[in-house]
């Protein structure tokens, strides 16, 4: 077990996974992009989804020219997912030929997702090795609660299968490796060179390249078109906030689950949803803003795109600072029987104080300043809901899906 | 003379009729029992320099900080805001006043700051952290643990309060606030400053209980030896965010009167100290002297 291979691919695991814990200093911590970035599903399947191409899109490169020449090299080598699925499988010896019985899902899985994703709607993207291993490895962030730990239940479902059937993920489920091996048989059919022989066991199987993959980009197709229909029909509650820079109406179906933009947030704003935003939108991202210490700023900061730089799959799409102080990713609202200005007749209007966009407009209510919100100016930060001392809440962001670019001019704090 | 004798102490009888008739008045209530405040008014462009003037006039550093003294300094380092905009303390002004702590020997000295918005950007875009590199000053945000509650026995809306256990445990405190204008309050002055010390939970709580009172309130518990306000530029309007129109009065404001500091800063805005809330509370309940007729106003040009 203790081989040279496996050496360097445990030094692999643990230099991936400080990646996805962010243990960098600022701004090397945004590389916590580049391992899910690797994966052609995610980086090219959100990328032709959100019809946006960036350099980013490189990165998908060697996954898609190495097994035409090496098979499998990056499954059997690297990819940290694959290392943690094949250790906890060699701890199963009894169900070792289990995985013969079952055909190989995750070929087709590939060929769903890249389908899906040529429609607009990549369907479950979020079963991609890498960003399931970032999914796990990104959970962990002040303050850790059971639902801010969903994004990494993937990873520990599959050491799980692996110990019940071993090698079932790698050999079986996982569609990276499914678009693998589609591309070493691929090579195969037209090199007529036998495949590097793999350091794993190779199940084999007996398959018509062609069809198969016709087939399967073809129900990908019919699958993402279905859900685009059906995610038009459905009318949405606009109660969830995204991240600034969010696609709109095919975002649930390009987030990967990976939860880098959640543990990007240096003010642990983003969480898991829990349904908010649709079924389809489990575990997406979203922001909550009195989710730790009352009363510390927990507001989307106007100087801060963290979030915008980490997506792998461009769900949420790179902003610079000033585009981010552009895009309203919520409105507030103020309940005027809650307000202690308007129902208390106090002089507060923190809301005001805090507000970066000089977005709350007073009004005289019997002599006192009372707060209203001015829309074209409302980036739904959330600096007032996050500051707002009434009991309960008088202000409140509601989420704007998809999100508007302002022209009206931000303050420029600082110049 | 006897006529005059007898009209005088007709008069004098009339009039203590006319009095005793009168409902008992206290007479704190008038004539607050407040010793004649001293406000030196520092005119200038070079702060340090202006700095140096105001406290010779006061008597000098050694009137306020010893050696082996903690030192406590309450700016307002709130917003992420530059210097040029005016929402924070000039960052020179907290130099100046910690190298002469330093060179007067004190032991510590602390700048326990609640921020508005993030600490780190904050820090350093008010240029506080950059000017106070290479001194002993340690400027940080109060953790929770950092807090220590107390009573405000004077208090009418505020009994208790968390402060900074670095405030409470110096021996000299200075609060050096800049004046701007304030969305809640008209105008952030030394007494609104203690908002940025007080607990969170504090802060949200006076919104709450009447914001006014709660500052006057807390003003009779907490003494800072010297008060220095910033006004070399005033933020008129947006504050106390920002950004603001500006006016630039050039002047530092320095007593050992909080309330009779806010009652001068307040002119600068030409507004009515006792138009001002917390002014006239504070005034009223005996923190100082808010009435600028009877206080002492030194200029100097520095």
């Amino acid at each position: 077990m203790f081989t040279r291979r496996n050496l360097i691919r445990l030094i692999l695991f643990v230099a991936f996974a400080l990646l996805a814990l962010g243990v960098a200093p600022e701004p090397w911590r945004a590389g916590r992009v580049l391992l899910p970035a690797l994966s052609p599903l995610l980086n090219l399947g959100g990328a032709v989804a959100a019809f946006a191409f960036g350099l980013l899109n490189l990165l998908a490169l060697p996954l898609l020219i190495l097994p035409l020449f090496k098979g499998r090299f990056f499954c059997w080598r690297i990819c940290p997912m694959g290392f943690a699925a094949e250790t906890v499988s060699r701890l199963n010896k009894r169900n070792a030929g289990l995985v013969r019985r079952v055909p190989f899902l995750g070929k087709g899985l590939a060929l769903v997702i890249l389908g899906s994703a040529a429609a607009g709607y990549p369907a479950l993207i979020w079963a991609d090795p890498l960003c399931l291993f970032n999914g796990f490895f990104s959970a962990w962030r002040a303050p850790f609660t059971w639902v801010s730990a969903a994004t990494g239940l993937g990873f520990v479902l599959i050491l799980l299968a692996s110990l019940i059937a071993p090698n079932i993920w790698c050999h079986r489920l996982c569609p990276l490796g499914g678009l693998e091996e589609w591309l070493t048989q691929l090579a195969a059919k037209f090199r007529r060179t036998p495949i590097p022989a793999a350091p794993m066991p190779v199940f084999a199987e007996n398959v018509r390249v062609g069809r198969r993959v016709f087939l399967g980009f073809a129900v990908g197709s019919v699958v993402g078109l279905a859900y685009g229909k059906a995610k038009a029909a459905v009318a949405r509650a606009a109660s969830f906030i995204r991240p600034p820079g969010a696609a709109g109406a095919n975002f649930n179906a390009l987030c990967a689950r990976c939860g880098n933009c959640m543990k990007a947030c240096p003010y642990g704003l983003i969480v898991p949803d829990l349904g908010a935003s649709g079924i389809d939108g489990l575990f997406t991202p979203v922001l909550k803003f009195r989710s730790k210490n009352e009363g510390q700023e927990q507001f989307c900061f106007q100087d801060c795109t963290a979030c915008t730089r980490v997506c792998p799959t461009g769900a949420i799409r790179p902003l610079p600072k000033e585009e981010k102080q552009q895009t309203a990713i919520g409105l507030a609202r103020v309940d005027k029987k809650k307000c202690i200005a308007w129902e208390k007749g106090e002089y507060c209007v923190v809301c005001q104080e805090f507000c970066p966009y000089q977005a709350i407009i007073e009004v005289d209510h019997k002599n006192v300043k009372c707060p209203t919100v001015d829309e074209a100016k409302c980036r739904g930060c959330g600096a007032c809901e996050s500051q707002c001392p009434a009991q309960p809440i008088a202000i409140v962001v509601e989420g704007r899906n998809p999100q508007p670019r302002l022209t009206s001019p931000s303050p420029q704090l600082p110049h | 003379m006897n006529t005059i004798k007898r009209r005088s102490f007709l008069k004098t009888t009339a009039s203590a009729a006319a009095v005793s008739a009168l409902p008992a008045v206290p007479a704190k209530a008038l004539e607050p029992p407040t010793p004649a405040a001293t406000v030196v008014v520092v005119h200038g462009k070079d702060i340090p320099k202006m700095l140096a003037a105001g406290i010779a006039k006061l008597g000098g550093w050694g009137t306020f900080i010893k050696a082996g003294m903690k030192v406590a300094i309450k700016p307002n380092v709130a917003w992420n805001s530059t210097p040029a905009q005016g929402g924070n303390t000039h960052p020179d002004l907290v130099k100046a006043c910690v190298l002469a702590a330093e060179a007067k020997g004190a032991a510590a000295i602390n700048i326990p700051e609640n921020t508005c918005h993030p600490e780190k950007s904050t820090y350093k875009t008010s240029g506080v952290e950059d000017a106070l590199k290479g001194t002993k000053a340690r400027l940080y945000r109060p953790a929770k643990t950092d807090y220590q509650k107390v009573e405000i026995p004077k208090g009418k809306a505020v009994k208790s309060a968390g402060v900074p256990k670095d405030i409470l445990a110096c021996d000299c405190l200075i609060n050096m606030p800049v004046a701007k204008s304030h969305s809640a309050t008209v105008l952030t002055l030394s007494m609104k400053n203690w908002m940025g010390s007080v607990s969170n939970e504090d802060r949200r709580a006076w919104h709450r209980d009447g914001l006014h009172q709660c500052i006057a309130d807390f003003s009779t518990f907490i003494k800072p030896k010297l008060i220095i306000i910033d006004a070399t530029r005033i933020m008129l309007t947006k504050g106390p965010q920002g950004p603001g129109d500006l006016a630039h009065p050039d002047e530092i404001i320095l007593s050992t009167d909080p309330v009779a500091a806010d009652a001068y800063a307040a002119t600068l805005f030409k507004k009515e100290p006792f138009d001002i809330g917390y002014i006239k509370i504070a005034h009223e309940m005996g923190v100082g002297c808010g009435d600028l007729k009877k206080v002492t106003i030194e200029r100097i040009e520095a």
